[in-house]
């Protein structure tokens, strides 16, 4: 074979559009998620993402309440269920539900407690996010499916945990980002006319939701190739905070150190940090977003790309002054340095001020905005981005799957299904419901 | 008394006991609590098995968080973790904020000086040295890699492969082999990773700086995290893909294979709606600072010594704030649940409506500290909370109760206070064994137990520069 560069080499073993002819690989197994917002329906989410069976089972009608969740009301996807034709489903729904099967159950009533425990039986796990307890005590929890399905992965996903001082607590994943510490770190600090600052993105819940899915997918390879057993987890939404924050927890236990948030800059490496440029880069825009002034990140941490950047911007007393990195990473020399930067950039867009760096061999990256992100091909080359031909609401872009595997790759069949959608597939199949019988349920209000 | 000894008493305040915890409550009432508490109390993990024990790691990554952080989640659940560090060890081990060395961490044998955010991500892993600048080292890693189940590198790409050392020369040798690279936008592609990208390039990258912040109009800017978080969820996808390639390769292929992630392909996975929703009418998402663009109430606020979190989305908890409010402030609850404009769950969203909840809001706020708004709020079952500050996070009684945070009193380190293991399990649970190893401390072990060498090997190896 013609030595095949490595670029090539990785454009061709994880080219997005050979992943259908490619294996999943969870594949045959089935996982039931009773959840609602982002936390526990993520979890479930990146497992049906790797092929397995995700039943998302919902209450009745109007579905979770993630579904009535979107930007200003504004865009919405119709219809929320067929109950509900002139109801739509919010964006809040879009980033945590692709490729699952939709089931209504109405857990509060016995009949669709009966139709969890046959399900129960059948899966390899659940994800589940009521209040601690709730399950268990509708006999549907982990002591009595455990009983029914020994090997079943029960994983709860919620905010405080089920027990100790706080287990009553309801949780939300800002409350995660605020009371975890997540807030304290961020954002700029008050002499800089700045407050401590939530990450944009629903982070706790996303990001915990993944660390519920690894844990998930070790307790499968522990089952099936070591123990044969079960298992039942918990994953408390604020505790992702601190082991997120670890180090901050280390420096306050051994030196009383509270740490504070440093804007833009980096309380590590310097220069490294995100500059404003003077001009918009699409002043005739009318979207205010665009009007915006452009930000990059400057990185030139190293003594030689110090120099150079010093010497870019015309400031060589600062190069001297800061000429070793212990010396400009200091909190108050960064307060001289960045000001200095932006002064030079002051009459620049981001793009500009792009080139000027990249030409002195300087390591920088723009700003990007969700439009600048969707538009540029690097990330719907890769798969990062994709277009979805969605079975219920047409062409949708939609985020691809978080890592990239060669041989047996996580891949989106669709987006989502409006409410109880796959009813009448997922109970004839697992639990021999005929159609009449399915109709009864209906009109009972139990699915 | 040893210098390694923290300089605050922890916790300041004794943690509470299960009898005041459960104080007052029936049988019944606590009795699923107790259940959770026998099967999943941290103090009981080391007595349990561990989901990982037969897998091994090698980290060959350095200067970033990703590698580290994804080899952590390893390490918690039970795997060999190996650090492959280059000679002189990662430079991110020199890193302390602001420089200042007295926030570093020292060793007791090799007096070797650690800066926090290295330490945090060298849970219960060895460390060894290697130059693979020098050919003999890359031969010394093609016979480490026939002992590894995973590898995890990040080095500009291509790299390795120019080296004799990628996956299609490592999967050659062992076809069983899991092979992760990682890095912040990728390795192949128009933007592909140059060298000197680390964490902030992905967070600018993939939109997250854009969104987050107050907009222009109430005095703010674009926003980076405060700390390096592509790295930890790009990492922790990596960990997912590495994870699914070991359960796939004993279920089906008895093969490994190729896994890349990245820090912008983590986070734009979970950067919500933004991409469905330029799909949909072209729009780019805004900044809204502390509040949230697709649920009111569900913002962080400002109150009489601080910040405080209220959360209630749904008419339930929307109609229990107010409530609570009008206990204080009669006529602000009338205002706003006498408002046809707000009646309606999505009536609620539009900029114009938030501004008004929210000024409503804080006009009771502001004559209520952090804990006077939550204890009110949370006696209606809202949930709320005050902005903490890692004082008052490593102090909270509900953290301390079931070991969010926790002391590794090691053998090299000392006490260090960390951010424990967050896989709580019944069976096989998370859990750190020591906080972490100098450079090259394992060197000895390692290459013994799996290469065969000597100690005249390895002083050779040493005096050439190559461990």
């Amino acid at each position: 074979m013609a030595a095949m560069s490595f670029e090539e080499y990785c454009r061709d073993v994880f080219d997005p559009k050979k992943i259908f002819s490619k294996p999943e690989p969870l594949k045959g197994a089935r996982f039931l998620s009773c959840t609602q917002y982002i936390l526990g329906p993520s979890c479930a989410n990146y497992l049906a993402e790797l092929g397995a069976e995700v039943i998302k089972v919902e209450l009745p009608r109007r579905g979770e309440p993630m579904r009535h969740t979107t930007p200003f009301n504004e865009p919405k996807l119709y219809p929320c269920s067929k109950w509900l034709p002139d109801v739509g489903t919010g964006l809040g729904f879009f980033g945590a539900n692709h490729n699952e099967y939709f089931l209504s159950v109405d857990f509060h009533k016995p009949e669709g407690q009966e139709v969890m425990r046959m399900l129960g039986a059948k899966s390899d796990g659940v994800a589940e996010n009521y209040r601690a307890g709730t399950f268990d005590r509708w006999g549907i929890g982990y002591r009595q499916l455990s009983q029914i399905n020994p090997r079943i992965i029960y994983q709860w996903l919620g905010g405080f945990g089920g027990w100790g001082p706080g287990r009553k607590r309801a949780s939300y994943d800002i409350l995660g980002q605020a009371q975890g510490g997540c807030f304290s770190v961020t954002g700029w600090p008050l002499n800089k006319g700045g407050m401590p600052s939530k990450q944009t993105i629903w982070i706790m819940d996303y990001w915990g939701g993944m660390m519920g899915a690894f844990q998930i997918i070790a307790c499968m390879y522990w089952r099936d190739h070591i123990s044969g057993q079960g298992n039942f987890l918990e994953y408390s939404q604020v505790q992702g905070a601190q082991r997120h924050l670890s180090d901050c927890i280390a420096m306050y236990g051994r030196h009383g150190l509270v740490p504070q948030r440093f804007g833009n800059w980096d309380t590590l490496l310097s220069v490294h940090g995100i500059i404003g440029c003077g001009k918009s880069s699409y002043p005739d825009s009318k979207n205010p977003q665009e009007l915006e002034v452009g930000y990059i990140l400057v990185s030139a941490y190293t003594d030689a790309d110090f120099a150079k950047l010093m010497k870019l911007i015309k400031k060589d007393n600062l190069a001297t002054k800061y000429a070793s990195h212990g010396e400009r990473v200091k909190a108050e020399s960064q307060y001289e340095i960045y000001p200095a930067i932006e002064e030079w950039a002051k009459d620049k867009t981001k793009e500009q001020v792009r080139d000027i760096l990249t030409k002195e061999g300087i390591n920088n990256q723009p700003v990007f905005n969700s439009k600048e992100v969707s538009t540029h091909e690097h990330f719907h080359l890769r798969g990062e981005l994709e277009w979805l031909d969605d079975p219920s609401f047409g062409e949708l872009q939609s985020q691809g799957p978080a890592f990239h595997l060669s041989e047996s790759p996580p891949r989106h069949k669709w987006a989502f299904k409006p409410v109880g959608a796959d009813n009448e597939y997922i109970l004839g199949k697992l639990c021999g419901f005929s159609k009449t019988k399915i109709a009864k349920l209906e009109a009972d209000g139990v699915i | 008394m040893s210098k390694n000894y923290p300089v605050l008493p922890w916790p300041a305040v004794p943690t509470p006991t299960p009898d005041e915890v459960y104080k007052g409550e029936s049988d019944a009432a606590k009795e699923y609590a107790l259940w959770l508490e026998a099967n999943l109390r941290q103090s009981e993990n080391f007595k349990k098995p561990e989901a990982l024990n037969n897998i091994r790691v090698l980290d060959c990554t350095s200067m970033m968080i990703i590698g580290h952080w994804c080899s952590s989640l390893f390490s918690e659940l039970g795997a060999e973790v190996i650090m492959v560090e280059p000679v002189g060890g990662d430079p991110l081990r020199k890193l302390s904020p602001f420089g200042r060395k007295e926030y570093m961490f020292t060793d007791e044998k090799t007096g070797e000086a650690v800066g926090p955010r290295f330490l945090a991500e060298a849970r219960s892993k060895q460390s060894v040295t290697l130059d693979l600048t020098k050919p003999e080292g890359r031969e010394m890693l093609k016979k480490l890699a026939m002992h590894a189940d995973v590898i995890i590198e990040n080095a500009p790409p291509g790299q390795w492969d120019e080296w004799g050392i990628g996956y299609r020369q490592l999967s050659q040798l062992n076809p069983r082999l899991i092979y992760c690279w990682v890095g912040q936008l990728g390795q192949w592609g128009p933007l592909k990773d140059k060298p000197g990208n680390l964490d902030p390039t992905a967070q600018a990258a993939c939109g997250f700086v854009h969104g987050t912040g107050a907009p222009v109009a109430f005095g703010g800017t674009p926003t980076r995290s405060g700390w390096w978080m592509c790295d930890q969820v790009g990492g922790t996808g990596a960990a997912i893909g590495i994870i699914t390639a070991l359960y796939y390769r004993e279920r089906v292929s008895g093969r490994g294979q190729f896994v890349e992630a990245t820090g912008a392909a983590g986070v734009i996975r979970i950067l919500d709606y933004n991409w469905g929703w330029y799909g949909v009418d072209g729009s780019i998402r805004p900044r809204y600072g502390n509040w949230d663009l697709a649920i009111n109430i569900y913002a962080v606020n400002p109150c009489k010594d601080g910040q405080i979190m209220v959360g209630g989305g749904h008419d339930r908890l929307w109609f229990r704030i107010w409530r609570t409010v009008g206990k204080d402030r009669p006529e602000l609850e009338q205002r706003i649940v006498e408002d046809q404009g707000l009646k309606v769950v999505t009536d609620r969203l539009p900029h114009y409506k938030q501004v008004e909840t929210y000024t409503t809001l804080c006009d009771w706020m502001k004559d209520n500290t952090r804990l006077q708004g939550e204890s009110k709020l949370q006696a209606e079952e809202v949930a709320s909370g005050g902005v903490s500050f890692f004082d008052e996070v490593c102090e909270f009684p509900h953290y301390k109760y079931r070991g969010h945070v926790e002391v590794i009193d090691d053998v090299l380190y000392g006490k260090v206070l960390i951010g424990s293991s967050a896989f709580i399990g019944q069976k096989t649970p998370g859990r750190v064994k020591w906080i972490g190893r100098p450079t090259a401390y394992d060197n000895e072990d390692v290459y013994r137990r799996l290469l065969g060498f000597t100690k005249a090997d390895m002083d050779g190896l040493k005096k050439r520069g190559v461990i």
